[in-house]
């Protein structure tokens, strides 16, 4: 927290994602994307959009300390390093990242692991409060009937509950959602969208989301910014419509 | 004459297949050679093998149904079928190979998240898996072989023997389904900055946990059919009474007898266990399958009574 240039804003709105002229990728020679400067605040929701393969994926990852960055500096929840504290960093992958098999209680209950005590994860006992907390959330997401389902016999929308569900028991400071949001229909992903609005809304966290369509994450998004020829841009509706970038476009018709 | 042959040479030289023939062949004959096998020894055999024919048929099934007052640890039955060194015996070798199966699996489960390289950091995974290796070099036999000098004659010999191998083996098998498992899972538990046990414990071995109950099944199969040779260095077992009649009596027909009985115990619990075990690789299927959690610990994460105030 002792960063001073990272608290100029007010205390309530704490930075929890700042990236200085990042360089992010696998090869120091032909790096993904060059120069980022972004900041996520505590409450903000920030879109991310760009073509397939362009790098969105590995920005998020980069973000998650699972990548580290080739330049420049990753900063996630107020610490100086790239390791956040325990429990502070919520992933949710393109795949979700749900162990297969498995009951929605089960993977949700996954979410409370970083708060969990040794004793607790050791026997894999969980306190009673942790049970209540999973059965919670299952219930805000609308899954209390499933609790007890495996994840795989859900529909993909279902899934994704689950997986913010975990997301929400974690309760972490950034949440990073990779595609969350892609073929689904417009009355799923309004609910998920719904979703994501809440955890920012009510439980302050910082949401980095990445979506396929650009117009739709201008619709729920504070910020929307794109990748584009290794920079990331603001996002600008008329300069997408435009010739130069036909792809956006389209997809956002 | 020189060219004719050179000239074959290189048409043997040119086909695979003729050349890897010619080359197979010769070497065989090299090592028979070397090794003084002869057709007239395999001969030799026949009049043996018609003596141990005429005496091993009929199998003396009385060994189903005789008391042995002999059985190591001693039988207390009533019964004497429950009591024969058929019944003794086999039930000794499924008991040896269900513990070292339940052993080798609570052992080779932790060694096998270590040698997995995508849990674990590599100085740790290689390592790990020289030492699996290395349980792996001697068979079950050697190993009873040494635990029957160190522990003495008996089932606890085999026991340790096969808990030995089956770690050796099953821990292989196991860090080869952890690393199959899909990376994102893990990605999230590294994310939430869990620890590298946690990761393993709760996101790749329930995500394995089908392959590794199956391969658990495999194992227990496998050392039913494996616990029998151990008991001929007096690791318990049937293999054990077998040689009681074996040497020095060279009671062939209740050998026989013995070794129908094993034979049909396996083919039933292969049996068993390939139905039991289809159930758990069968990605097809939309039925239910059981889960790694409600066989060994027989609850839910969220807990039983939770359920029932659900509804």
């Amino acid at each position: 927290m002792g960063k001073a240039g990272m608290m100029t804003a007010k205390d309530s709105n704490p930075v929890r994602l700042h990236l200085a002229d990042a360089t992010i990728g696998f090869d120091a020679v032909s790096p993904l994307i060059e120069g980022v400067d972004l900041t996520i605040r505590a409450g903000e929701i920030v879109g991310l959009t760009g073509r397939s393969g362009i790098g969105k994926t590995t920005l998020l990852r980069t973000a998650a300390g699972l990548v580290r960055p080739l330049g420049g500096s990753v900063e996630c929840c107020c610490t100086a390093d790239t390791r956040a504290d325990k429990g502070a960093i919520g992933l949710i992958p393109q795949r979700l990242g749900l162990v297969q098999h498995q009951t929605v209680g089960y993977n949700v209950l996954m979410g409370a692991l970083a708060g969990a005590s040794f004793l607790e994860t050791a026997f894999s006992l969980p306190s009673k409060r942790m049970r209540e907390e999973t059965r919670a959330v299952i219930e805000e997401v609308g899954l209390t009937e499933k609790t007890l389902e495996s994840v795989n016999r859900l529909s993909g929308g279902q899934q994704r509950r689950v997986a913010i569900a975990r997301a929400m028991l974690q309760e972490p400071d950034l949440l990073l959602a990779d595609e969350c949001l892609g073929e689904l229909d417009a009355e799923t992903a309004r609910g998920i969208i719904d979703l994501f609005r809440h955890m920012a809304e009510d439980h302050r966290m910082a949401i980095l989301i990445v979506d396929h369509n650009p117009v739709r994450a201008k619709t729920f998004c504070d910020r929307v910014y794109q990748l584009r020829g290794r920079r990331l841009i603001p996002f600008d509706e008329d300069e997408a419509s435009s010739s130069t970038l036909p792809i956006i476009a389209e997809g956002s018709v | 004459m020189s060219e004719r042959f050179s000239k074959t040479l290189r048409q043997i030289s040119q086909r695979p297949i003729l050349r890897a023939t010619v080359i197979l062949s010769i070497v065989t004959l090299l090592i028979t050679n070397h090794l003084q096998i002869t057709i007239w020894k395999l001969l030799d055999g026949w009049s043996n093998l018609k003596k141990l024919g005429s005496e091993a048929f009929p199998p003396d099934f009385t060994v189903l149904t005789e008391r042995a007052g002999w059985t190591h640890p001693p039988c207390t039955f009533e019964s004497d079928i429950l009591c024969s060194p058929a019944v003794v015996g086999m039930t000794q070798t499924l008991e040896i190979a269900f513990l070292a199966t339940v052993f080798g699996m609570l052992l080779s489960l932790p060694l096998a998240a270590m040698a997995a390289s995508n849990l674990s950091p590599y100085w740790l995974s290689q390592s790990m898996r020289q030492v699996l290796a290395a349980m792996r070099v001697l068979p079950s036999l050697i190993w009873a072989l040494i635990f029957v000098i160190i522990v003495g004659i008996g089932p606890l010999a085999g026991v340790l023997a096969m808990t030995m191998y089956t770690v050796g083996y099953l821990g292989k098998m196991q860090y080869e389904a952890l690393e199959g498992v899909s990376k994102e899972p893990l990605e999230v538990a590294r994310a939430m900055g869990l620890p590298r046990w946690q990761v393993a414990r709760f996101f790749a071995i329930p995500e394995a946990s089908n392959a590794l109950i199956s391969q658990m099944l495999f194992m227990f199969e496998y050392n039913v059919r494996h616990g029998s040779v151990i008991g001929l260095v007096g690791a318990g077992g049937i293999g054990w009474y077998m040689n009681h009649y074996l040497t020095p009596f060279q009671l062939y027909d209740k050998v026989l007898a013995l070794i129908v009985v094993m034979f049909v115990v396996v083919v039933i619990i292969d049996q068993i266990s390939l139905v039991v075990r289809r159930g758990f690789i069968d990605d097809t299927s939309n039925l239910p399958r059981p889960r790694w959690r409600d066989i060994l610990l027989m609850r839910d994460p969220v807990g039983t009574e939770s359920s029932e105030s659900l509804d």
